[in-house]
């Protein structure tokens, strides 16, 4: 039995990324980058609705990376901002109206290809965001968005396929990126890296994850094109491979518990499968029994944690988003 | 007219006089650079011809040897220029450390040449402050620790040029290019220090025409998605061009970048005529950079692995005949102008890229020659990615070329901290070496290796005395303090207390410490074999001159 609902409309199309709001539980607010566009729905991934109206577009416009600032519906009290991000080829937009109206910020040509899009934990007070792209390295923001540069400094491949922040960035500065043949970490906030000592031949990374205790423990996941996912708990410097026997498709995203290292819940996003670990990358079994996803899985988001029973939202090779 | 004469002889110089000539030359140096030492250095007048001219007032060691080229009393210039050599040479390898070399070789050359008119033996006590010194050297690595982070590297580099708004600019520099990074020191064009990061990768080689210069307000031509002709080649033939332009052309390579040593007015007018409609087809050619044929050689192959091009070097015979689209290298931006030309995103190959820089650095951790180090370290931080250019200002020009050549000094010295870690600075770390020395000289019976052990530890103090003394405090007494405080702390002149050091942010790179302690007690070791100076006869027409 599978428990899903499919999305309104179906749309034919890639879902590059999700994005949910941090507050998914109460506001159920969420976004899809599609290849036709950026979405967003406002029920929990049931409905969906197109953000790009007031771009009055002639086309539409594809969207790569979808970021939501993490104090997107605030604390009563708190400073009021609504930021999202949505790359696209040659630039990104910005709107800090959830959707509504959005601002262009225009990356130095030849258009460059955003593949991943990172926000600062601390966004709040120091407005830095980063944003990947397919062969142009790193952009980094300090200002909101508003203004873009190139950040490169040590990074040898500029083939960026995914990106990590650490959840202590405001004291440690730490990001990491995975790249066509390797992963590259920074440790100054974004302004220079430096390779870390993952075996190229394992390349290319297509997705990384950080433990939400990064700062204390360490511990960093990569998943690669073909060979699998491995586990780091020294930052970086060895890697364990996890899984072998199971996970043997592309790792196109890990996501871990909030609650990890306590509660060490791990999800991989295959080809065609989801897989979770309840023992950090030990054991292995499906997301759910009979669950199946022959259109293929392209991005994956758990907004409300890993616990058995939180729901999923799964883009799919085909545009559709499920809830799971 | 007697003096004259006898300099026209050669002469031989037996013992004790050349003792005590090397001695007097040797000591005429090192208390010229003693006052230097320290955070709270004295300066040195250096008169200046004609003599109408201010002095030049100076504090670093190096320049200060530099600028002594002769003592009267022959013997004495013989050691003076012995020890000028060796800080010289310390100072072109590692930038600083001069002055703590100078008073480490003065006291071990002292008291080595006591215990040896007292009857010790010359070549022994060789043998032995040499195994003394791989002590020492074992002692410092193991003591280093690495810097991470902007706020370290400033706190390093003020403890060397004890300027607290360069030193915050040279941390943050060296934390976004890293220990091998391009870093040029220019002169400002106002009082402040400013600094400017470039993208991508540049080298010196111009446009060849004027006419390719497409922005005329920043004097600058722009390309995307350039396709790059990697050559050292004299094309003088226009009908040369056309196999590149044709393969380019097919491949609609709609900008293309050509390197190559000379073009022809003919082969210039050729270019520009295909350009005519930069929408459709732009093509620029830039002189090959380097001023050798073997910096040409290295510039071809780092432009090549950047980006994913074959270099055709006229040496190996290649020609423009036979060239195909995937001779060509690819990158996201290329840009020129009169003097630099320069690549962003070069599509090379990144693996091959790493086994490039990994090579280079092998290289580079072999040479020996400052030259072939300097080259070898601008070609690796081109390859990582970015420069920094860093814009000296100041008052005059005097104060400007002191700022640059104190930025150099200090880049050069941090640039070895990132790379091989830090010791406690203000002469820590040196007096920390003495219980290691001590252990073995509590296990020696042999007197020439007892007397090498003790001459090592009195010599490791000397540099701490002479901070102290520099700085106004009675070194005996602020010794005394140190001896009681625990490992790791010294005393900070600057605020007169006993603090630890690593925490005050009070290091020395360990690559110059321990280059320090190799050329001061490894020289003074063999200038302790030195029994006969032989003076060369002055040639007449130097009197002449003279």
């Amino acid at each position: 039995m599978i428990d899903d609902t499919r999305a309104e409309p179906q749309i034919q199309d890639l879902v590059y990324s999700l994005a949910t709001s941090p507050d998914f539980a109460q506001d159920g607010i969420c976004f899809a980058a599609r290849q036709s566009g950026l979405y967003r729905s406002d029920d929990g991934g049931i409905t969906w609705r197109t953000t790009y109206d007031s771009l009055d577009l002639e086309a539409p416009l594809a969207t790569t990376a979808v970021v939501v600032s993490p104090p997107f519906i605030p604390p009563s009290g708190g400073v009021s901002d609504r930021s999202v991000f949505a790359g696209v080829q040659g630039g990104i937009l910005r709107s800090v109206d959830g959707g509504q109206t959005w601002n262009v910020a225009i990356l130095p040509s030849p258009p460059p290809l955003v593949s991943a899009l990172v926000v600062s934990p601390n966004f709040a007070h120091d407005g830095t965001l980063f944003a990947g792209t397919m062969e142009d390295g790193v952009f980094r923001s300090a200002d909101r968005g508003s203004h873009w540069a190139a950040w490169n400094f040590g990074l040898l491949d500029l083939s960026v396929f995914s990106m990590a922040i650490s959840p202590d960035f405001a004291n440690d500065e730490t990001l990491f990126v995975g790249t066509e043949t390797g992963i590259f970490r920074s440790t100054n906030g974004g302004r220079a890296w430096r390779e870390v000592s993952f075996p190229t031949e394992f390349a290319p990374l297509l997705s990384l994850a950080l433990s939400p205790g990064y700062a204390g423990d360490g511990v960093l996941f990569a998943g690669t094109e073909s060979c699998g996912l491995f586990y780091s708990n020294d930052r970086g410097r060895s890697w364990t491979r996890l899984g072998e026997d199971v996970v043997t498709e592309a790792v196109n995203g890990i996501v871990l518990s909030p609650q990890f290292p306590a509660q060490p819940d791990v999800l991989v996003m295959l080809s065609t499968a989801l897989l979770v670990s309840r023992d950090g990358g030990q054991s292995w079994s499906d997301w759910k029994a009979g669950l199946s996803f022959e259109q293929g899985l392209a991005s994956v988001a758990a907004p409300q944690g890993l616990a058995p029973g939180a729901p999923l939202l799964v883009g799919l090779v085909g545009g559709d988003v499920l809830r799971v | 007219m007697a003096k004259a004469a006898k300099r026209q002889t050669q002469r031989v110089v037996f013992q004790p006089t050349a003792y005590r000539g090397l001695q007097q030359g040797i000591n005429q140096i090192a208390d010229t650079l003693r006052p230097t030492l320290g955070p709270l250095p004295r300066t040195v007048a250096i008169e200046r011809s004609p003599r109408d001219k201010a002095p030049e007032l100076l504090d670093d060691g190096g320049v200060i040897a530099r600028r002594i080229i002769e003592l009267a009393d022959r013997d004495e210039d013989v050691g003076a220029m012995l020890l000028r050599h060796v800080l010289w040479r310390l100072h072109e390898k590692v930038g600083d450390g001069t002055a703590t070399a100078a008073v480490l070789f003065q006291s071990v050359y002292n008291q080595g040449v006591h215990y040896i008119v007292s009857g010790g033996n010359g070549m022994a006590l060789r043998h032995y402050l040499e195994k003394g010194m791989g002590v020492v050297l074992n002692e410092l690595t193991g003591m280093a620790v690495y810097l991470e982070g902007q706020e370290k590297f400033a706190q390093m580099a003020e403890t060397i040029c004890h300027d607290p708004s360069l030193a915050k600019m040279l941390g943050e520099i060296f934390d976004i290019i890293g220990e091998y990074g391009q870093l040029e020191i220019r002169s400002g064009r106002s009082r402040e220090l400013e600094r400017e990061y470039v993208e991508g990768m540049y080298w010196k080689g111009g446009i060849l025409s004027r006419q390719m210069i497409t922005d005329h307000t920043s004097l600058r031509t722009e390309m995307e998605n350039a396709a790059i002709l990697i050559s050292d080649l004299d094309i003088e033939d226009p009908r040369q061009l056309i196999p590149v332009i044709e393969a380019a052309m097919q491949a609609e390579i709609h900008s293309l970048l050509i390197v190559a040593g000379r073009l022809s007015d003919n082969a210039i007018a050729l270019l520009l005529m295909a350009s005519r409609d930069p929408a459709k087809f732009q093509a620029i050619a830039v002189q090959t950079p380097g001023m050798t044929a073997g910096d040409q050689a290295a510039s071809l192959e780092d432009l090549a692995v950047l980006s994913g091009g074959r270099p055709l070097a006229k040496t190996a015979g290649y020609t423009l005949s036979g060239v195909k689209v995937q001779h060509l290298g690819r990158a996201r931006r290329a840009w020129a102008d009169r003097t630099y030309f320069g690549i962003v995103g070069g599509k090379g190959d990144p693996r091959a890229l790493r086994k490039h820089i990994v090579s280079l650095r092998a290289a580079f951790g072999r040479a020996d020659d400052p030259e072939v180090r300097r080259k070898l370290q601008e070609r690796i931080g081109k390859l990582m990615g970015g420069s920094a250019v860093l814009w000296v200002g100041g008052a005059t020009e005097l104060e400007i070329n002191a700022r640059k050549e104190l930025a150099q000094r200090a880049s050069d010295a941090l640039r070895g901290a990132i790379t091989d870690g830090v010791v406690p600075g203000g002469g820590v770390s040196l007096l920390a070496c003495r219980a290691a020395l001590q252990e073995r000289l509590d296990q020696s019976t042999d007197p020439d290796e007892r007397a090498a052990y003790r001459i090592l530890i009195k010599a490791l103090e000397e540099p701490i005395r002479a901070i102290l003394t520099n700085a106004g405090y009675d070194a005996s007494e602020v010794m005394a303090e140190i001896k009681r405080a625990d490992a790791g702390y010294g005393f900070d002149v600057r605020c007169g207390r006993i603090v630890e050091m690593a925490k005050a942010g009070i290091n020395d790179a360990a690559s110059v410490q321990k280059a320090v302690v190799h050329s001061a007690v490894a020289s003074a070791a063999l200038a302790l074999t030195i029994d006969v100076l032989v003076h060369r006869k002055t040639p007449r027409e130097s009197l002449t001159t003279a």
